[in-house]
């Protein structure tokens, strides 16, 4: 069987981040520096969320109860 | 007691028969005039062998009635009846005669209570998995918010397949469905469920799984009531969505799974995230991380501002005090200057190049220089000896 699709890195911790980076963003004193690299640290995971969600029509695959006892 | 008993006749060993001939003449006859019947009592002191053979007896307040049912008949029934259960009964009367006992052999038997052997299979298994806390909904799993991969246990050609496949098109086409086909219903289903739902641990990146079937009759649905399942819903490796017939059908399965679906259709949206939801998430999650950055940015504008004011107060006072240290300078400069010594008489020898001719060998006779006075330069030259 080929890795699952949503493999790496895991969607709920892409997503988690992201969050934790715009409460960060909003929320927090950080000097431009850290507010910049977590700018751009959010921007690429907003945009490899968006790619994921793109993904085509649902696969679906069989798999006998023979093989897997097997 | 007419009769007189001819003990000789009786006796002897030509006329006597064998125990296998009565029992065996007892049943022909019983048999020949008691065709299969319907017969209502109450049972009693039944026994389950090891075999599955059931033996009992029916009463009722005059008699009783040995009575077996076995196991290839037994099997279809949902239980055994309880001790006292008014039932009806289809049977062959006969004689058995390894025991030389007048019995019925019960091909089938109906319940005459509400719900009849249905409910007391239900009530018993339902008790029995209470027993082990399997009700308890603590022990439900949570579902995982983003499936990876899910696993879908039903018919591979029942409706329950066809409309999971459109929802989770239409919610979460992100994810891989992978079908385990069981038969879902008759002989073998039970033992279809078990074997799929103790697999569901090897299939690989699968975090969650939907169990079910479309609507039916209670014979239908009922694999789903079967203690057994249900032991193997709760067992499997991975969160399970129970989706049984329609909203009103509940099954053991559904007491014991993770989370309970009224239909298939509900279990594949409660097993997925909505993606048009999420994306409009993902927007707004964009929004604020632009925005908070901008606020960021402005208060260090801000603070930039601020700084480069006080940077420009201290530049100036800096070349201020470079500006009076350079005027102090530039008169010990002045006084230093050679032509201040040229003021007071003296002259400078150099040559054309403009070096310093200080030496006697520096100007041999007849060599041509330049003498600078305090006013002004003239040509000069060596006299020649």
């Amino acid at each position: 069987m080929p890795p699952p699709p949503a493999e790496a890195p895991d969607f709920q911790r892409q997503l988690e981040r992201l969050e934790e980076i715009v409460r960060r963003l909003e929320a927090e004193d950080l000097d431009l520096d850290e507010a910049l690299k977590l700018f751009e640290e959010g921007v690429e995971r907003l945009r490899a969320a968006r790619e994921r969600l793109a993904a085509a029509a649902t696969k679906v695959k069989q798999i006998r109860l023979e093989d897997l006892e097997r | 007691m007419g009769q007189p008993l001819d003990l000789f006749a009786a006796a002897s060993a030509e006329g006597a028969w064998t125990v296998g001939e009565v029992t065996r003449r007892a049943r022909a006859v019983v048999e020949a005039g008691l065709p299969p019947l319907w017969v209502r009592g109450e049972v009693s002191g039944l026994k389950v062998w090891q075999s599955g053979h059931w033996y009992f007896a029916l009463r009722d307040k005059a008699a009783q009635l040995r009575c077996v049912m076995f196991a290839r008949d037994n099997r279809r029934l949902p239980a055994a009846p309880a001790e006292g259960m008014q039932v009806f009964v289809f049977g062959r009367p006969t004689v058995w005669e390894e025991k030389g006992e007048f019995r019925l052999t019960v091909l089938e038997l109906l319940s005459t209570e509400a719900g009849g052997l249905w409910k007391l299979a239900l009530e018993q298994a339902r008790a029995a998995l209470a027993r082990d806390g399997l009700l308890d909904p603590s022990r439900r799993r949570p579902l995982p918010r983003f499936p990876r991969r899910i696993a879908v246990v039903t018919s591979r050609d029942g409706a329950a397949l066809r409309d999971i496949i459109a929802v989770i098109e239409r919610r979460w086409p992100v994810t891989e469905l992978v079908l385990v086909p069981v038969q879902v219903q008759g002989d073998g289903a039970e033992q279809d469920l078990c074997r799929a739902l103790a697999l569901l641990g090897r299939l690989e990146g699968v975090d969650v799984a939907i169990v079910g079937r479309g609507g039916g009759s209670k014979e239908d649905l009922w694999t789903f009531n079967s203690e057994r399942v249900a032991r193997a819903v709760a067992a499997a490796a991975v969160p399970v969505i129970s989706a049984v017939g329609h909203e009103t059908d509940v099954t053991l399965c559904d007491l014991v799974a993770d989370a309970r679906a009224p239909t298939p259709s509900a279990a594949a949206a409660l097993a997925t995230p909505d993606r048009a939801e999420l994306l409009s998430h993902l927007g707004h999650l964009g929004h604020r991380l632009g925005r908070g950055l901008d606020a960021r940015a402005a208060r260090a504008v801000e603070r930039l501002e601020r700084t480069s004011d006080r940077l420009a107060a201290a530049v100036e006072r800096r070349l201020e005090r470079a500006g009076a240290l350079l005027a102090a300078c530039g008169a010990s400069l002045d006084a230093l200057s050679p032509l201040r010594v040229l003021a007071r008489g003296y002259a400078v020898a150099r040559d054309e190049r403009g070096r310093v001719l200080k030496r006697v060998a520096q100007l041999p006779p007849g060599r041509g220089f330049r003498l600078r006075v305090s006013d002004g330069e003239v040509p000069a030259r060596v006299a020649e000896s």
